[in-house]
């Protein structure tokens, strides 16, 4: 028997140290969140076994859709949609001069800046239906609460992801922009703004999609549109009716998708 | 400035090229503005509202944030502890049953006719927002946090599994390539050949699932499934200002602090250790 040729392998590295802390962190955290005791959530798969018979009828009905119910959604899905079109528009306009003021290279000038920034973070911290709901609460029942939820939760996400656009863009155009002698003002509107369209109009876009899936539930706190008639069928506990409500939801959501899908592969 | 340049046009010196215009895409922004105007028109917004909502705003912020009650300070954040531990719980169920569903779905791993049904169920939870999934999901374990963790998995299927099959479409296939020309089977291609490009990303996204699901949660506790949006809407109905003033606080600040220390731990996965030389300051 010949002996192997010595290979020299270099040691593995020790990763499994950290590897365990890691595995031992989520399993901690998911055993706290798990227990019951301490307010977590009661895993209760009995539940599940006693009431399948009941639930199992009731998600039966979902799959023989009542459609007696679709000409009553036509006005409430209207309004839905021009709820999600309205704040689309709304929150674009006034994300252009935000988006400018809260990226690095079209404000330099850092407190302006970081006052935009922090304000903006805090308003995305807030869920769109708690924005519903105060504002309900508010101004009363209808689509203006529904509608400023929109714009509030749209400039949020549209504002971030332009301002970091514009903050990782070439900046060479608005250096020569600066060499040539123009004023932050008329650097912004003739270099940073063309080059930050696409990004602008594919997350105006992007924001119009969740808009429609944002107010739809909206009406369930009152702020108009289809969640109204959701709430209405779900306190009767019609889920054949809910049924056909979610499949008009479904080829909606699905049409802008695909509509939206084409008019950003038209952007590039 | 515009005299200059009509003079050097005239004389030729300097000829700039007409802009170009399209015809499809004008008529397409003006379709845009008629529907927008039409929408605002057809909506019947009582805009007598909107002139007295200012006002109306600082007098709630007022109500609100000048005398906080904060000796609803310790409910708020058990409460706001049992929203977090929904939006765990849904979180992890949402990933493992998205990397079961995802994988297959992914071009070059599942065959056609397992992936095209599978893409069309994501689509389909993709539309269906997550407060209707728990209503559905009600029938059976009651309005309970169980509930809405459900709901945050199931919900969670829709985009995570997307994000999973992309994911894995984008790892290049020189590994998984060299694994199978030495003989592995499916199994050792995914773990071998997959899982070490693809998994700094599926955990990154894994943990921004739980970052998306601590602000669903808070909405699922509107139709009564616990957690700080139950405890929200009820002081809202009450109108007990100075208590909703709290509660938005505690939201406010227990979400930022989530994401800060889970995009922190997100950037040190997706980057490596400490980042060399470069500016992340931005």
């Amino acid at each position: 028997m010949t002996t192997a040729p010595q290979l020299d392998i270099p040691p593995r590295p020790r990763t499994w140290p950290r590897r365990a802390l890691i595995a031992g962190a989520v399993l901690v955290v998911t055993v706290l969140t798990t227990t019951p005791a301490l307010g977590g959530v009661e895993i209760d798969l009995d539940s599940i076994a006693r009431n399948w018979g009941n639930g199992a009828s009731r998600i039966a009905m979902l799959f023989q859709p009542d459609w007696s119910i679709l000409p009553r959604t036509w006005e409430p899905m209207l309004e839905t949609l021009e709820m999600a079109l309205i704040g689309t528009a709304v929150s674009a306009a006034l994300a252009i001069p935000l988006s400018l003021w809260a990226a690095r290279p079209t404000n330099p000038g850092n407190p302006l800046r970081m006052a935009v920034r922090f304000v903006l973070n805090v308003v995305r911290a807030v869920p769109d239906l708690v924005y519903a709901t105060i504002l309900v609460a508010m101004v009363g029942v209808g689509a203006l609460p529904g509608i400023i939820t929109l714009v509030l939760f749209d400039l949020g996400i549209v504002v971030k992801l332009v301002s970091e656009a514009i903050d990782s863009s070439d900046s060479s155009y608005m250096e020569a922009g600066r060499a040539a002698g123009g004023t932050q003002t008329q650097i912004n509107r003739v270099t940073a703004l063309p080059q930050a369209w696409p990004a602008f109009a594919s997350q105006v876009l992007y924001s119009l999609e969740l808009n429609v899936r944002v107010s739809a539930i909206l009406g369930l706190v009152g702020a108009g549109g289809i969640g109204r008639l959701i709430d209405e069928v779900r306190g009767f506990y019609r889920y054949d009716a809910l049924s056909t409500i979610i499949l008009l939801l479904l080829v909606v959501v699905i049409l802008i998708e695909v509509a939206s899908n084409y008019l950003r592969k038209r952007l590039r | 400035m515009t005299a200059t340049t009509t003079t050097r046009a005239a004389t030729g010196a300097l000829q700039i090229p007409v802009r170009p215009r399209s015809w499809p895409v004008r008529l397409a922004w003006a379709a845009v503005a008629v529907a927008i105007v039409a929408a605002f028109w057809d909506l019947g917004i009582e805009w007598s509202k909107l002139a007295s909502l200012p006002s109306d705003l600082a007098h709630y912020t007022r109500l609100m944030f000048s005398d906080p009650d904060w000796s609803k300070l310790p409910e708020a954040l058990y409460q706001t502890w049992r929203s977090v531990a929904m939006a765990w719980t849904g979180a992890l169920l949402g990933v493992v049953l998205s990397t079961l569903l995802g994988i297959p779905a992914a071009q070059g791993v599942g065959p056609l006719w397992v992936r095209l049904p599978l893409r069309w169920v994501f689509a389909v939870i993709r539309a269906v927002p997550e407060v209707v999934i728990a209503i559905i999901i009600l029938t059976v374990t009651g309005l309970t946090p169980f509930t809405g963790a459900l709901a945050l998995a199931i919900g969670g299927i829709g985009t995570h599994a997307k994000w999973t099959y992309e994911t894995i479409e984008s790892v290049p296939q020189g590994t998984s390539e060299a694994v199978r020309a030495s003989g592995g089977n499916v199994l050792e291609v995914a773990r071998w050949g997959l899982w070490p490009a693809a998994s700094p990303e599926l955990m990154s996204l894994g943990l921004y699932r739980f970052e998306i699901n601590v602000r669903t949660s808070a909405i699922l506790g509107l139709i009564g499934v616990g957690g700080i949006g139950d405890m929200l809407t009820g002081y809202t109905q009450y109108r007990e200002w100075d208590t909703v003033g709290v509660l938005i606080i505690v939201v406010i600040v227990v979400t930022m602090s989530i994401d800060a220390v889970s995009g922190r731990i997100r950037r040190r996965i997706m980057e490596g250790a400490k980042a060399r030389d470069l500016d992340r300051s931005a």
